[in-house]
């Protein structure tokens, strides 16, 4: 049962999508002891909401992407706990929303089925943790540009590829995450969307996401393979990934499926590091 | 900030770059403003309002504007055919040295 949330949607009222959402909201908050944020309140007053924030877990609802509601988390520096686009979980149902602004037949079963979801998912097991007896052991290079300092890993089981995205093999298993030019370009992380586990994950395929006040980066993941695990401490505290992209802020655990090939598209620590750093002492000028 | 080369191929040969469909965008201009690489342009006094002006500064790979997009309107190539296609072009260089 999903509960002890402040729910925030977006509740747009010239879109179905944006209908739904403040319509989930209410059942979510009439089922269970959860509380709405009015987004246009909030607005013009946050004492009341930024309170409930605080003592409570927060479920946004945007209505499709422009993700109004996730910005004015943002704007008022909000943690995310969890978040929904009724557009994409529509779609990911196959079924179109119409221009309808009225809670009708159709509308109404898309908001049972999430209410459904969200709670059946709520109660769901916390993710089993990766393999314990593996041990992921960084030894870093650092380099400076400005007040930023980046961090990379040197060891020769640690893969990049240009999207700022690390792999530690051992084994036909790979721990996967962001570096140090992700964090430091975002800033505050304030919200983390996990992979799924059990997702089979092509090479440069998406790896989940995280979310600041300033930008969304899609993690793009360096290798192909099967989700085994991820790092479910990041949904309630992302800005691990500020603290340390590669240790307490690593995304996830793949069990490879074509390591020998996706090889080809990685690159080590030497030739990571000359890029990242031409590229942290470019962007800096 | 415009890369040259991607995974040691010139960026100008990978097809990967957002498509827009006029036939959805509704011009809101979200793109415009997630997009730090400049890809797109707006042009106020044109029919048009939004064009792709600067294919080869998106990042390959990344799709994230498509996410800032309400109405759906942006789309991409498919991954695995890039992926392949910088295969490709890796092997060509190489044995053309």
């Amino acid at each position: 049962m999903l509960e002890n949330y402040v729910i925030l949607p977006c509740n747009g009222l010239d879109k179905c999508a944006g209908r739904i959402s403040g319509q989930l909201a209410i059942k979510l908050s009439e089922n269970a002891d959860n509380v709405i944020i009015c987004p246009v309140f909030y607005r013009v007053s946050e004492t009341k909401y930024n309170k409930l924030a605080a003592e409570r877990k927060l479920l946004v609802i945007d209505g499709c992407r422009t993700q109004c509601a996730s910005k004015l988390a943002a704007e008022k520096n909000l943690k995310i706990s969890r978040k929904i686009i009724i557009a994409d979980e529509a779609k990911n149902r196959n079924v179109e929303l119409t221009d309808n602004l009225r809670i009708q037949e159709k509308e109404q079963a898309i908001i049972d089925t999430l209410f459904n979801d969200l709670n059946k998912s709520d109660d769901a097991a916390v993710t089993p943790s990766g393999d314990e007896l593996i041990s992921y052991d960084f030894v870093y290079e650092t380099f400076q540009v400005g007040k930023f300092i980046f961090r990379i890993p040197k060891n020769k089981e640690v893969y990049f590829n240009e999207n700022d995205c690390w792999a530690y093999v051992v084994g036909n298993r790979a721990r996967v995450g962001v570096t140090d030019y992700v964090q430091q370009n975002l800033s505050d992380i304030l919200y983390f969307n996990p992979p799924e586990i059990g997702a089979e994950i092509d090479q440069f395929g998406e790896l989940g996401e995280i979310e600041s006040s300033k930008a969304l980066v899609e993690l793009i993941s360096p290798v192909s393979g099967r989700v085994v695990a991820v790092n479910e401490t990041l949904v309630q505290k992302p800005e691990m990934i500020n603290e340390n992209p590669y240790e307490l802020g690593w995304i996830a655990e793949l069990e490879l499926t074509n390591f020998e090939s996706d090889k080809e598209l990685l690159i080590g620590f030497d030739k990571y590091f000359t890029i990242t750093q031409k590229r942290a002492e470019d962007a800096n000028v | 900030m415009s890369e040259t080369t991607f995974m040691g191929v010139e960026r100008d040969k990978i097809d990967w770059k957002p498509t827009l469909d006029y036939s959805k965008c509704d011009y809101c201009m979200e793109c415009v403003k997630f997009c730090p690489h400049k890809v797109f342009e707006v042009r106020e006094n044109e029919e048009i309002k939004l064009i792709v002006k600067n294919p080869h500064n998106c990042v390959v790979f990344c799709r994230a504007c498509s996410k800032t997009c309400g109405p759906d309107a942006l789309s991409f190539p498919d991954k695995n055919i890039t992926t392949q296609r910088i295969k490709e072009i890796r092997k060509e260089t190489e044995s053309n040295a």
